[in-house]
């Protein structure tokens, strides 16, 4: 294995998902295989390579700082499960 | 049951021999025919498209129609539509309706073009077979125990089976020119930058980009001319004309140098392939088309830097997903933690489960280096290779897939055999480059693709080449043979 059990437990809560322990299995043997394909690249001579983020070399483009859409709050929260005047609601975060 | 192309449809509806609303009860009236078999649609949008098409039959009878007034068309269920459900696929957005709609479906709306669904994908395009979809795959008109290919799966069945003259899709390592291949239809992945990617949901931003799922080249670049161009809500689109795509079609290809990579034939191709695709080689041939025997040396990296690449990308976009301003949120959770665990448990299917792990691990401490920085610098190798190749010959052809359509629930349990689908089609995406699959013979009865790829913003080149393909050849107009009994 390319990778252990724990690390895909550790990594999972990392990436806030729950799973279950034959889920963690599952990807242990899948994700070892996926690495596995992926170390092909270790035998490629990279020296003096630049690293490549991004297809197009463009500089970052930016526009005047002015205020050009309006505050459309309530028609954004159409899409939340639970808001009450104004707000977002989650679980309780401090006692 | 006949397929008519977006040009057919214009006529017809200038020369007044059918009516846009008579169009559009004509695709509605298929749909629900066909799609319960063929699960290509996720949402219709019946009521505003009639509304609409009402509106489109006005103006060509006033003589104040647009370019593309009345005529319909699907995206994929990926691309942001106003008051339409979004889902990309997902339980995760099964309930999305999003506030604005993508630019390139306002550009096509701006032209009077008439949405009539979402298509069906594989979940967050992550995937080759349409198979991770939440709401089933879509299955291939050819033959219903196959895969049409994914991600856009949905998009190339809706053009293949005639549901759609037409179909947006998006490209992240292969996911139009794959199924368009799958299925005997046409697919264009533009360059980089060349389309707005505002409004489409991301999963691998360095690599992601919409095109089109066409019958013809010349639809192709019909749709093209009016989808592309520079948006400013889009920071990676590209400030550059939009050439008139369709009023260059016919200039001769005759005297142009098309490079074919040995890489594309060490492994994997299947026989009968090879032979369909040196078939067409002859018919470029015969248009006075050259071909040069080159090599990409770094070619067959192209995929594992891809798992590389796309999954670190998919585990950054797809932070946002925490079920509180949108998305799926579990009526019963315990504190904040919990909540996000297990909305994100519930919102997500295994492969985008296993894309965020695999992602979150590449990029970790102990592993960017050895991993992350190690595949960009591959990258960079393997766009070099184009640049270098790119300096003797106009374009590079290859066979878009190994093989044609797999069957359904073949390769969803291995995920490298299935990731090694897009062994062809990945390299344009890690470089950004265009490129284009069209159907060049059949293999055992199914359609077969072959791919040309160009140099950046060279769509106007891939289109010719096809195009004037098409004009010799039938295999565009082949149609899978049992769709009226689907």
């Amino acid at each position: 294995m390319t990778i252990k059990k724990s690390q895909i437990a550790y990594i999972s809560s990392l990436s806030k998902l729950k799973m279950e322990d034959i889920e963690i299995d599952n990807f242990t043997h899948q994700i070892s295989d996926i690495l596995e394909m992926i170390q092909q690249l270790e035998k490629v001579n990279t020296d003096d390579i630049e690293p490549m983020a991004h297809p197009l070399s463009m500089k970052q483009r930016l526009r005047v700082d002015l205020v050009t859409e309006e505050n459309q709050r309530e028609f954004y929260q159409e899409n939340a499960v639970e808001f009450e005047e104004g707000f977002y609601k989650v679980p309780k975060v401090i006692e | 049951m006949e397929r008519y192309t977006l040009k057919d449809l214009v006529a017809m509806l200038h020369s007044r021999s059918i009516s846009s609303h008579e169009i559009l009860e004509m695709y509605m009236q298929r749909i629900s025919d066909h799609d319960t078999s063929l699960n290509c649609y996720i949402t219709l949008n019946k009521d505003a498209a009639f509304e609409k098409s009402i509106k489109a039959d006005r103006l060509i009878e006033s003589g104040d129609q647009l370019p593309l007034s009345g005529i319909p068309y699907a995206g994929k269920d990926i691309f942001c539509t106003q008051g339409i459900k979004t889902t990309c696929g997902s339980k995760m957005l099964e309930n999305f309706i999003p506030p604005y709609d993508a630019t390139v479906i306002s550009n096509l709306d701006n032209q009077g073009a008439i949405l009539i669904g979402k298509t069906n994908m594989d979940e967050f395009a992550m995937g080759s077979s349409n198979e991770t979809s939440y709401f089933g795959p879509s299955y291939n008109p050819w033959d219903l125990a196959r895969s049409p290919g994914g991600s856009s799966g949905g998009s190339a069945v809706a053009v293949a089976a005639g549901l759609a003259p037409i179909a947006l899709g998006t490209d992240t390592g292969g996911s139009i020119r794959q199924p368009a291949a799958f299925t005997g239809i046409t697919g264009l992945k533009p360059s980089y930058g060349r389309c707005s990617r505002f409004g489409m949901v991301a999963f691998a931003s360095s690599l992601d980009q919409a095109g089109i799922l066409a019958l013809t080249a010349e639809d192709t670049a019909i749709l093209l001319e009016f989808m592309a161009g520079f948006d400013p809500l889009d920071s990676t689109s590209v400030e550059k004309d939009v050439p008139r795509y369709s009023e260059l079609l016919n200039s001769s290809i005759r005297g142009k140098t098309v490079g074919i990579p040995k890489e594309f034939f060490d492994e994997g191709l299947d026989a009968d392939s090879e032979k369909v695709f040196f078939e067409a080689i002859k018919v470029y041939e015969s248009l006075g088309v050259h071909f040069k025997d080159i090599s990409l040396p770094h070619l067959n990296l192209s995929v594992p830097v891809y798992y590389v690449v796309a999954p670190a990308e998919c585990s950054s976009n797809l932070a946002r997903y925490d079920g509180i301003r949108f998305g799926y949120r579990h009526h019963k959770t315990g504190d904040l933690d919990d909540f996000y665990l297990t909305n994100r448990q519930i919102g997500f299917g295994a492969e985008v489960k296993r894309r965020i792990i695999t992602g979150t691990y590449v990029l970790s401490t102990g592993y960017y280096d050895a991993y992350y920085l190690k595949a960009q610098k591959v990258r960079q190798l393997i766009s070099q290779d184009f640049k270098q190749a790119f300096q003797d010959i106009d374009a590079v052809m290859g066979p878009t897939t190994q093989t044609p359509a797999f069957k359904i629930g073949e390769k969803i349990d291995d995920p490298v055999t299935m990731y090694m689908n897009d062994i062809y089609t990945i390299a344009a995406n890690l470089a950004g480059l265009p490129a284009i699959s069209h159907p060049c013979g059949l293999v055992q009865g199914l359609p077969f693709g072959l791919q040309i790829i160009a140099p950046h913003f060279a769509e106007t080149e891939l289109l010719k080449l096809t195009h004037l393909f098409q004009q010799e050849t039938d295999w565009h107009q082949k149609q899978p043979p049992n769709l009226n009994k689907v």
